[in-house]
């Protein structure tokens, strides 16, 4: 085999979810990723390799082909457009809602409203989609103070349980999208490796399928 | 002003340097002459023609790409040539009106609002071929042909070739009768084969269940020759159209797959790209190394209509910067040196020499730079009287 697959994992939570799966697969890394400061990680398959990076690098670099496939958000993905990419399977790990939200009890007015987020472009679409003049204010964390120092009137956030935001006097308000975490594939990857990347993602498709089951005979 | 603002280009706008322009010209040449071997004739699209004549049915991709200005003279709207197809079919249906098929080629640098980091930026060097006039298969075919000799003219080995069919997914959408909204979230689920996404749309719409099931298995139909018998096994009751797409589809793989043994051949049965100007077969080239197809072509009848003659038409085109990124090799040092001497006799060889077509360099008057520095394996000597040429030692 002349180029081998690169396969990009968002580091932190989704990492962890995402190893079983892969490992389901038939690809695990040869060494521990959280103990290694390195990025490139070898596999024990000699012609997969595997990148660990940012969430929100992944679709860059399986849009421009530096990886064949990926692993990220949903909410990265919206934001990043990731077009020209396939997205084949929802691996049905970290899910979580993108939503809007602000001060509990206190309606937004009827001026330009301020926006706080690091989700730049879904918040533009998505308030022009409601018939709301927003401006958008890019932030990089901590989301829930902006409304309390008034530097914006709502957030768009992720929303796991709430409790942040509850612990910071605010509400959930408009669901903008479900998340969870999709495996994305390079068209050209799709087009030249398709013998090798159907039945990969077959297999990664009934490792996702057995989880929901074990999940639903617990629940 | 920094010295940075000087030398910096816009975003996107780049410069072809040695000896990279040499290897894009001669790629140039190369294709053009393999093109006028294979009956097409060349034109040179105007670098900007009014909007109106620029955009009309081509969808609004190109509409974002295209540079607009104003014409101070009509006080009309004027657009740069962000795609020479669309221009090159007006010219089909109104400056040439040919009674039969017209095979037309081109090789024009092109202007776009938006980068593309894949096919040339904002200034690609775009060279197409367009066959006007006739409907049927063998139209493609040719196309797909002569594309596949023009990359292995350019140097490419390992050539995947990607073919879908855009007429299938717009009978089947038709056929499906969903409100505007419905129907754009199929279609971007379907184009980023979102499974998860496509299922549970299509569990919320009315439509027969025949036709659910069909579009519900259709995306997940692509990889090789063998997805055609898939379709024709798993797919039951489908309209007579998508029948005969599917045989010319099948039809143009058995060829290709015949003449062309070391081409790899991909299928995907809900290929969407292009969606608002393809009409039929679409096909696109892929090489290891690159993540995005060197060739894209394929089936868009009718755009003449807007300019008075409809017509069937199908072609493809290239990105030269990036065709010539595929051999990327030194150039040869296989040039003559002749000193910087004022002879009669000396200039008159190297006359001769250029004439015979050797590259000669004539140094200048203390020069820094020596004969290996441009590229010269020999130099011109005098013995005896005589000027010859000698290897370098």
């Amino acid at each position: 085999m002349s180029k081998p697959l690169v396969i990009a994992l968002s580091k932190g939570r989704i990492l962890k979810e995402t190893l079983p799966l892969l490992a389901a697969a038939g690809i695990e890394p040869t060494e521990s990723l959280s103990e290694s400061r390195k990025l490139l990680f070898d596999t024990t398959l000699d012609d997969v390799k595997l990148i660990v990076i940012r969430a929100t690098d992944v679709p860059t670099y399986v849009q421009l082909g530096a990886a064949d496939i990926g692993v990220a958000g949903k909410d990265v993905l919206l934001e990043h457009g990731a077009k020209g990419l396939y997205e084949p399977l929802d691996l049905n790990i970290s899910r979580c809602r993108l939503m809007t939200a602000g001060v509990a009890g206190k309606q937004p007015g009827t001026s330009r409203r301020r926006v706080a987020t690091k989700f730049v472009h879904t918040a533009k679409r998505y308030y022009a989609s409601m018939g709301i003049q927003a401006e958008i204010i890019k932030l990089y964390g901590a989301m829930e103070l902006a409304p309390l120092m008034d530097l914006a009137d709502e957030i768009v956030d992720i929303v796991d349980t709430g409790n942040t935001l509850k612990a910071n006097g605010m509400e959930p308000r408009e669901l903008i999208a479900d998340i969870s975490t999709r495996l994305v594939v390079n068209k050209a990857s799709m087009t030249m490796q398709h013998q090798r990347l159907k039945p990969l993602i077959k297999r990664m498709a009934q490792a996702v399928e057995a989880r929901r089951e074990r999940q639903e005979e617990n629940a | 002003m920094t010295i940075a603002d000087r030398w910096l280009l816009p975003d996107g706008i780049d410069e072809v340097l040695p000896p990279q322009a040499l290897r894009m010209e001669t790629l140039r040449r190369g294709l053009l002459d393999l093109y006028q071997r294979w009956g097409y004739e060349l034109v040179v699209p105007p670098p900007a023609e009014f909007l109106d004549s620029l955009l009309t049915g081509v969808g609004s991709d190109l509409e974002l790409q295209t540079f607009k200005l104003t014409d101070q003279l009509s006080g009309r709207m004027m657009g740069l040539s962000a795609d020479a197809t669309p221009q090159v079919a007006r010219m089909d249906a109104h400056s040439l009106v040919r009674p039969g098929p017209s095979r037309l080629c081109y090789c024009v640098n092109a202007l776009r609002a938006t980068a593309d980091q894949y096919q040339g930026g904002r200034n690609p060097l775009q060279v197409g071929i367009e066959l006007f006039g006739h409907a049927g298969i063998e139209a493609d075919l040719e196309i797909v042909r002569l594309a596949l000799e023009s990359l292995s003219y350019a140097g490419a080995r390992d050539i995947h070739l990607a073919f879908g069919h855009i007429g299938i997914y717009r009978v089947l959408i038709e056929q499906a009768q969903l409100d505007e909204i419905a129907e754009q979230q199929l279609f971007e689920a379907i184009e980023r084969k979102s499974y998860s996404e496509i299922d549970a749309l299509l569990a919320t719409v009315e439509m027969p269940s025949a036709l659910r099931d069909v579009l519900q298995r259709l995306p997940r139909l692509h990889g090789g020759i063998e997805v055609l018998d898939e379709a024709r096994a798993t797919l039951a009751d489908l309209p007579e159209e998508v029948e005969q797409q599917l045989a010319q589809l099948e039809q143009l793989a058995h060829c290709i797959s015949n003449e062309y043994p070391g081409v790899s051949l991909y299928l995907d049965l809900t290929e969407l790209r292009g969606y608002e100007y393809h009409t039929g077969v679409v096909f696109a080239a892929y090489v290891p190394g690159y993540g995005q197809a060197l060739v894209k072509g394929g089936r868009y009848d009718h755009t003449g209509r807007a300019f008075g003659r409809s017509r069937p038409a199908t072609g493809c085109s290239l990105e030269l910067k990036m065709l010539a990124s595929l051999e990327e090799q030194q150039p040869a040092h296989d040039g003559i040196w002749a000193p910087a001497v004022n002879d009669s006799q000396l200039a008159a060889l190297v006359q001769q020499l250029r004439h015979q077509g050797e590259r000669v360099v004539n140094a200048l008057p203390h020069q820094s730079t020596g004969p290996v520095d441009h590229r010269c394996n020999r130099e011109l000597v005098q013995e005896d009287g005589e000027w010859q040429v000698k290897e370098l030692t």
